[in-house]
């Protein structure tokens, strides 16, 4: 990203990087798309479909979790997640442009999903009034605890959908006042910087992907089955 | 006449919690701790049916608590315990589509009793079946006289 004082990027002269992978381009659209799904099932009662995108949600959290330790360059966290120090000077236009989230932008992105790991957990445990509808660890759990874990999950998500709001609204200003195509980017994974332009995304290997994809599917089948085999 | 007199304060005495008609709040907050029991119960039997080897007294005691609320619930919306007597999500309609509301209870009490048959034969499937089923009952009634939860 171009420090925030730094001119938009010309496009005669822009250098095209390539700066996110397909798997953390997939993961990230899923999420938005299954958040929305998750939302709309909870909203008209669809409670059985609800439970499936939680599932699915919870397969892709973890993913990006593993991605975030052994992903490509721009998807782990040791390589965006930054101090207070580098925030702070990223904001006063000190920052050498790299590829992949800024330092305050990475903020954004941890809170995501630490919010996401804390409202699919508690979705998890959540037992309706009714003890009807539940989520597939409620079991070891009080009826009581479980109404906590639904109330906290039904709270919880008005947060998550104001930290959503402030992404895209941050999103949007990139577009729209600095001229970052940062949406394009996330869809087809490139962006033009104005010369000299930062180095682009180093891609992990399949392998990698294969076993993290095994291990997300497998964690999430073992929450579904409440670790009863 | 002293013995006469203590055994008519015996009397009057027995008699106050008979004469002493629950006001709409306390049968409204009795109502709510009967669906609050009722819910523990169905958790119960939901519980068991997702474990492997479910525990079929557990299930069976359940299962009579669940029958006995879809025989008692007839008695827990007297007339002046809606929304104007207190804090409810009971909504008017039960008080002004009896016929409706009197269905909606009628599919509960017709399906409870098949959960307890299935418990007492100890068929989980049977259970899980009527569970399903007795779900459906309540969604029916709850979607048309009970209030959204916010």
């Amino acid at each position: 990203m171009t420090d925030v004082d730094s001119p938009p990027p010309s496009p005669e002269g822009a250098a095209r990087i390539r700066v996110w992978d397909l798997p953390t381009r997939i993961t990230h659209w899923l999420v938005a798309l299954l958040v929305a799904i998750s939302w709309w099932t909870a909203e008209t009662g669809r409670l059985e479909w609800h439970r499936w995108s939680g599932y699915t949600l919870l397969g892709l959290v973890i993913f990006r979790l593993y991605w975030g330790f052994v992903g490509s360059s721009t998807a782990k966290f040791a390589g965006f997640v930054r101090g207070p120090r580098a925030i702070k000077g990223y904001l006063q236009g000190g920052w050498t442009t790299t590829a992949g989230h800024n330092p305050l932008g990475a903020l954004s992105v941890v809170a995501l999903l630490v919010l996401l790991v804390a409202q699919i957990t508690l979705g998890l445990f959540a037992v309706d009034v009714d003890g009807i509808e539940s989520g597939p660890l409620s079991l070891y759990v009080s009826f009581e605890a479980g109404r906590v874990a639904a109330h906290w999950h039904c709270d919880l998500f008005n947060v998550l959908l104001g930290l959503i709001a402030l992404h895209i609204i941050a999103v949007l200003y990139y577009v729209f006042f600095r001229k970052q195509a940062l949406v394009a980017a996330m869809v087809h994974g490139e962006r033009a910087y104005p010369p000299p332009p930062p180095a682009p995304v180093q891609p992990a290997s399949l392998l990698r992907l294969i076993i993290g994809i095994v291990i997300a599917a497998a964690i999430t089948w073992a929450v579904t089955r409440a670790f009863r085999f | 006449m002293p013995r006469t007199l203590f055994r008519s304060v015996i009397v009057v005495a027995l008699l106050i919690p008979v004469v002493h008609a629950a006001t709409p709040v306390e049968t409204q907050k009795a109502r709510h701790e009967h669906y609050e029991k009722l819910g523990k119960a169905f958790k119960a039997v939901r519980d068991q049916t997702s474990t492997d080897s479910p525990d079929y007294a557990v299930l069976l005691q359940n299962a009579e608590i669940v029958n006995e609320a879809s025989i008692n619930q007839q008695q827990w919306f007297p007339k002046g315990t809606g929304p104007e007597a207190g804090k409810t999500r009971a909504l008017p309609e039960i008080w002004t589509k009896p016929a409706d509301f009197e269905a909606a209870q009628k599919m509960f009490s017709d399906r409870a009793p098949k959960l307890l048959a299935a418990a007492k034969a100890k068929d989980v499937d049977a259970v899980k079946a009527a569970f399903k089923d007795l779900g459906g009952a309540c969604k029916n009634c709850h979607d048309a006289f009970r209030a959204p939860e916010h």
